[in-house]
């Protein structure tokens, strides 16, 4: 017996979720039990089911959260000093004769 | 850094609303507090089929007994993901099933106790199911994920069955005079084992469970959470219940009632219910007709010649 | 195939468009069908709860719902054609006017033997299905379809298990092939020709004679059961399957001790009470 994870997706275009695994025989079996206990009530459109020994994890805070800025790479590292030098642009012109 | 060092700042973690995932270091205490929760929760799933899958065969009607399999199906599925989030804690399922069986684990009150008529299957399904749902919701914000996340997948499906269990409750008492007086005998011989389902005040200093956060509310909290919500929607269609004690407190809200048997509830859940043997000897007796399945699903599959 | 027609106003017309012979054979039919998917989903709910494996009781017990659903829908279409409505067709007669066929008149036993009736009855279903599919009473061809995709699903499920068993060990093995050495006089009841089936193909709600049926359900299965050594008693005539078993006498009548059981169990509640509504 081993276990699956199994994904789901509950309507189209929407993104595949992790709802929850089970132990079954073969992946054949693991297929129609996912249907059972994440499908027979028509709640999802598409179901990925996936040995956990295929699954790897990571959540290393050094990898994921690394400590030094990254404010570079997200809006916030921005919308201050825009926003700052957009008023001294605009007052520029306001000046002008 | 050794366990015992580790431990003071994951319990700060978990008393202050954090999470824990699979797989991550936990003392082994809150290890084993939040399996044995976890699987007497999954127990109770597994032996709250029994009293209601009698009246599958005996359902009147063909929606009713699509809607009562349905429902004894989806107790089913809640014990197998309980005990999937259990046995990813470290005790094996079969070794969950053979303490089950041989007595050593407990399982809730309720499901001691027989059903007698079309009725029960009426009140256990609306109001002994509200009555887990109360606490179930609380479940959701368990520190321990897995957990939190399967119990958010059960209440989700719970509903369905509180109003599959309250259309078969008004149904009665829109029908006919023995109808009525069927499901009033049924709440009658229900309402005491209902008071005692949530367990009896716990001091939350004393209670690990608690303070953990593997479960956010205390037992008294939640019997007052359903009483407040149940107990108008049961006399408002005209039944009434067995307690003559029973009133709400017109200044604070709070309900004062007679105190449940605390002797009887202890007794039933060690086992000396009305049918605590009887079930528990069933499912040995079906887990051993059916051992020679599972045997032939775990060896591994031979090739025709 | 045209969409599934609505209820009501279609199939009162549909009803209203056959002779008196066609109508009383069609109500034959659907009675079969109903009965037999109703008879079959009770037994194999009462596993619920009690599978071997949890994650099998839950799919066996979908399995169960949906042939209460099949049954359920089947006796509506009866009730459009006939009168009456499903649960009182369903829940109001006594046990010998019930119309399954024997192949149902047993009770659940153990796994191998609930395996393999489904098995049986699975694939013998899959053939009255097919007959059924262009039938020219629309209302059942447009059920008929419905009923063909959920079916799909139970002929894996049936297939599978019965592959597990028979390469599994001695022990499933011998339970399978005791069972199906019981069930096979019994299965070639589902398919026994109906009084009224010339009239049907006549009429074009069937689309072929039920012997046509039998050999095309006995000849999809040879070949499953000749590679796992399974019971299979038949023998070759020519193009023809010919059983080397006796068909039973009375394929949908003089019904079990076991059903009279369940038919006391599913009727107690409504006869405890015969004008309440539950």
């Amino acid at each position: 017996m081993e276990i699956y994870e199994v994904f789901r997706q509950e309507r189209e275009g929407a993104p595949m979720q992790h709802s929850g695994n089970l132990l079954a025989p073969d992946p054949e079996l693991a297929s129609h039990y996912a249907r059972e206990f994440y499908g027979r009530r028509q709640e999802s459109v598409r179901l990925w089911i996936v040995p956990r020994a295929a699954i790897r994890d990571l959540d290393d805070p050094d990898l994921l959260q690394p400590p030094l800025d990254r404010s570079f790479k997200k809006p916030v590292g921005y919308s201050a000093d825009i926003k700052r030098k957009l008023a001294a642009a605009r007052t520029r012109l306001q000046e002008q004769p | 850094m050794n366990d015992s060092a580790r431990a003071q700042p994951f319990y700060r973690h978990v008393a202050s609303g954090g999470k824990v995932e699979m797989g991550e270091w936990m003392p082994d205490d809150y290890r084993q507090a939040v399996r044995r929760f976890i699987e007497m929760h999954a127990n109770s799933e597994l032996m709250g089929v029994l009293p209601e899958r009698e009246w599958i065969l005996r359902a009147p009607t063909l929606k009713r007994k699509l809607a009562l399999t349905a429902k004894v199906q989806d107790e089913v599925g809640h014990a197998q993901l309980l005990y999937r989030v259990a046995e990813d804690l470290g005790k094996p399922r079969e070794a969950m099933l053979a303490d089950l069986l041989a007595g050593k684990t407990k399982f809730h009150n309720v499901f001691h106790y027989p059903t007698r008529t079309w009725a029960d299957v009426g009140v256990i399904a609306w109001l002994v199911d509200a009555a887990a749902i109360v606490a179930q919701q609380a479940l959701r914000e368990s520190s321990y994920a897995p957990y939190a996340r399967t119990m958010k997948k059960i209440c989700w499906e719970e509903s369905v069955h509180i109003m599959h269990g309250r259309d078969v409750v008004l149904t009665l008492v829109n029908g006919t005079s023995k109808q009525r007086e069927m499901v009033q005998e049924a709440l009658d011989r229900w309402w005491g084992p209902l008071m005692q389902m949530h367990g009896p005040p716990t001091h939350p200093a004393k209670d690990r469970d608690l303070a953990w956060r593997i479960k956010n509310k205390d037992n008294d909290t939640l019997r007052q959470e359903f009483l407040s919500t149940y107990v108008p929607r049961i006399r408002e269609i005209g039944l009434h219940l067995p307690d003559p004690e029973l009133r709400q407190d017109p200044d604070t809200g709070r309900w004062h009632y007679t105190e449940p048997d605390w002797k009887e509830l202890y007794s039933v859940v060690t086992g000396h219910g009305p049918r605590s043997r009887e079930r528990l000897e069933f499912r040995r007796l079906n887990y051993e007709e059916t051992r020679w399945v599972r045997e032939t699903i775990l060896s591994e599959p031979k090739v025709a010649a | 195939m045209s969409a599934p027609a609505p209820a009501s106003a279609t199939a009162t017309a549909a009803a209203g468009a056959l002779d008196e012979a066609t109508r009383r054979a069609l109500a034959d039919l659907l009675l079969a069908m109903a009965d037999d998917e109703f008879v079959i989903g009770f037994w194999d709910s009462e596993w619920t709860g009690i599978a071997p494996l949890l994650e099998e009781d839950v799919a066996f017990s979908s399995l169960a719902q949906d042939e209460i659903g099949h049954a359920q829908a089947l006796y509506q279409l009866l009730a459009e054609l006939d009168g009456g409505d499903p649960d009182g067709i369903a829940f109001g007669r006594g046990p010998q006017e019930y119309r399954h066929a024997r192949l149902l008149d047993h009770p659940r036993t153990d796994w191998a033997f609930s395996i393999a009736r489904r098995f049986l009855y699975d694939t013998a279903d899959a053939a009255r299905l097919d007959q059924l599919a262009a039938s020219s009473y629309a209302p059942l061809a447009g059920l008929v379809a419905k009923m063909r995709r959920e079916e799909t699903y139970h002929l894996l499920h049936s297939a599978a298990w019965v592959e597990r068993l028979a390469l599994g060990g001695h022990e499933p093995r011998r339970r399978l092939e005791e069972a199906l050495e019981r069930l096979w006089p019994d299965a070639l009841c589902v398919l026994a020709p109906l009084e009224g089936s010339e009239r049907l193909v006549e009429a074009g709600v069937l689309a072929e004679p039920p012997h046509g049926a039998e050999q095309r359900w006995l000849g999809s299965l040879a070949p499953l059961m000749e590679r796992l050594e399974l019971p299979f008693p038949f023998r070759r005539a020519g193009q023809r399957l010919e059983p080397t078993i006796t068909r039973p006498a009375s394929p949908r009548g003089e019904h079990s001790a076991s059903f009279e059981w369940l038919w006391g169990e599913f009727t107690s509640v409504q006869r405890s009470d015969p004008e309440a509504s539950w």
